[in-house]
């Protein structure tokens, strides 16, 4: 009896020749990640428990990315508070302010989180590591004893696999798939349950980049799939093999593993989704939400913050200004995208539209800490929910799409098909 | 850890506090508000454990009583009322919880046990039950049933046994210094 994908990345950092769902394990990840909102309870927990070390600070990344630019004192505080941590620790490994950009993209776009490799992190988007063949695993503030002492016990996940067939028609993006999903598993019309397994696509997947990949990985995990699975491509193994700063070795499931429950889904019909206020296991057509006007929108967060995201955005913004009374920002997923949107000239396109460049990071999405909704106002972006008060105000309105349909959108002021608005 | 695990007393006797399916951890366990506050004292959790379904439910409870949930318990990885239950010397058997709340749960120190096909039909609120959450072991003295479900894992044992994640790692520290 095979493994699946995930089984083999467990199975390897366990040491072990098999695991199966349901095994408790305790796996040596080949790193360790956390976020800047957590580094404080986390230093509080262990100095109160007079620890006073991390098991191996080599190998733990500490990224700033939920909250870049300080809004606040308090943010003000926690920066100081997160750079003494890393002092004390002894953590090299620190990508703070303008010096790496959203953990859950940088690395994977610079060749630190490569196929085939596992790791844990505080924060349940670690699922975009199934973008390039990796399994991340959310253990929350129990990160404080993975850094105390190397690792922590995981059961290891049942696989659900979800075979894709067909292509995607043009101006239809891998975030529609995602809000489909939802919708379909929403409705019973896919027969599995996501709560604490990993989805693992198979099928007709070379057209999807990492880009792409990423963004089909965010709406699972917001109906609580643990984790994302595809088997890296060739040309995504190429990728890694450019940026790679250590060897890898991708895996790939066993053709006779072991699968809880398997659906097909065709996307060649598919149209583009919104995600209405309230939930993406509510989205629908483009066609039913069409026209309704919009104050505030907003490219970036973990399923569309890669430079791919942003190109195709560009290309429905060059020429074009946002409509009057509509504010847009944009958060790029690393300080390296922000760089090649520049070189690139899409940086100027962006700006001359009126749209305003957030640094690399989370943007509005970790609770509207940048570029927040007042009482009332209707947003669409590419946030990972559309859940009341994301955006600050819990009566206002969040609207989800694709990159190119929050752009379309934007220069529209309305909630616009992206297949209207033909590059200038 | 052993001597912990085999000290700790996994077999739970008292009434049954059966609830249904989808109760969600925020109002349906403890009000939203202590959530949002980060309220993680014990003492300031208990007077408001099932406060709003059931108000005074915290005077009536004694140490050994087992909640039975049904399907979904918790929906989520909220900690807080399993810390009050925790504190109050209860057990969980649900028939699912999501795997964050069970792992909230564990992390807590709560004696646990989940998948339990079908329970909430082999009891009923006020009935004797004993639940040995080390073997999977469940009795209902009142309707003379005896099940065996999956219990609390091995490798969760020493987490539940050292009344969770904190006292967990402090006993792993004081391990290893004393190496």
């Amino acid at each position: 009896m095979g493994m699946t994908a995930v089984e083999k990345v467990l199975a390897r950092t366990a040491g072990r020749a098999q695991v199966r769902a349901g095994d408790v394990i305790y796996p040596d990840p080949d790193f360790i990640m956390i976020h800047d909102g957590l580094v404080r309870g986390v230093r509080r927990e262990l100095d109160a428990l007079g620890i006073d070390r991390l098991a191996a600070p080599d190998k733990v990344m500490m990224v700033t990315d939920h909250e870049v630019i300080y809004g606040s004192a308090r943010a003000a505080e926690f920066g100081v508070i997160n750079r003494n941590a890393a002092k004390a620790w002894g953590i090299k490994n620190f990508y703070d302010v303008g010096r790496g950009g959203h953990g859950h993209i940088f690395p994977m776009e610079s060749g630190l989180l490569l196929p085939g490799m596992f790791y844990f992190d505080n924060d349940r988007h670690a699922t975009n590591a199934g973008a390039i063949g990796a399994f991340g695993f959310r253990v929350g503030a129990e990160i404080s004893r993975v850094l105390a002492t190397g690792t922590n016990w995981v059961m290891a996940p049942q696989s659900v696999k979800l075979t894709l067939r067909g292509k995607l028609k043009p101006g239809v993006h891998a975030r529609d798939i995602g809000f489909r999903i939802a919708r379909l598993l929403n409705d019973g019309a896919l027969n599995f349950e996501l709560d604490y397994r990993v989805l693992e696509f198979a099928g007709d997947l070379d057209d999807l980049d990492l880009a792409a990949r990423a963004a089909l990985c965010n709406s699972p995990t917001e109906m609580r799939a643990y984790g994302v699975f595809f088997p890296p491509s060739a040309a995504i193994l190429e990728r890694a093999r450019l940026h790679a700063k250590r060897p890898f070795t991708p895996v790939y499931a066993d053709s006779d593993a072991v699968y809880e429950a398997s659906a097909e889904l065709d996307i060649s019909m598919l149209e583009p989704q919104i995600a209405p206020p309230g939930g993406i296991q509510q989205s629908i057509d483009i066609g039913g939400v069409a026209g309704q006007k919009i104050d505030h929108a907003f490219i970036g967060a973990c399923g569309s913050g890669m430079y791919e995201d942003f190109a195709i955005a560009a290309q429905i913004l060059r020429g074009r200004q946002l409509a009057p009374g509509v504010r847009m920002f944009i958060a790029p997923g690393s300080e390296q995208s922000t760089h090649r949107l520049l070189a690139e000239g899409l940086m100027q396109t962006f700006m001359e539209a009126g749209v305003i460049p957030l640094p690399a990071g989370c943007g509005p999405c970790n609770d509207a800490v940048v570029g927040p909704l007042h009482s009332g106002e209707v947003s669409i972006s590419t946030a990972s929910n559309s859940n009341a008060g994301r955006f600050g105000a819990r009566d206002a309105k969040l609207f989800l799409g694709s990159p190119a349909t929050v752009a379309a959108s934007a220069v529209a002021g309305k909630i616009t098909d992206p297949r209207a608005m033909k590059p200038l | 850890m052993t001597t912990e695990i085999d000290a700790y007393n996994w077999r739970l006797k008292g009434r049954c506090y059966k609830l249904g399916h989808d109760v969600p951890h925020p109002g349906g366990v403890i009000p939203s508000a202590l959530i949002t506050a980060r309220e993680f004292d014990p003492q300031k959790l208990i007077p408001h454990l099932f406060a709003e379904s059931d108000p005074g439910f915290h005077e009536r409870v004694k140490p050994g009583d087992i909640i039975v949930t049904g399907r979904n318990f918790g929906m989520g990885p909220k900690m807080n009322g399993y810390i009050a239950m925790q504190a109050l010397g209860l057990g969980l058997v649900c028939e699912s919880m999501p795997f964050l709340a069970y792992r909230a749960a564990v992390g807590c120190g709560l004696p646990v046990m989940t998948d339990c096909f079908n329970v909430t039909e082999l009891c009923d609120s006020g009935d004797e039950l004993e639940v040995d959450f080390r073997s999977g072991m469940f009795f209902n003295h009142t309707r003379d049933i005896r099940k065996e479900y999956p219990p609390l894992p091995d490798a969760l044992q020493e987490i539940v046994a050292l009344g969770g994640n904190t006292g967990w790692l402090k006993r792993w520290w004081q391990e290893k210094q004393a190496t």
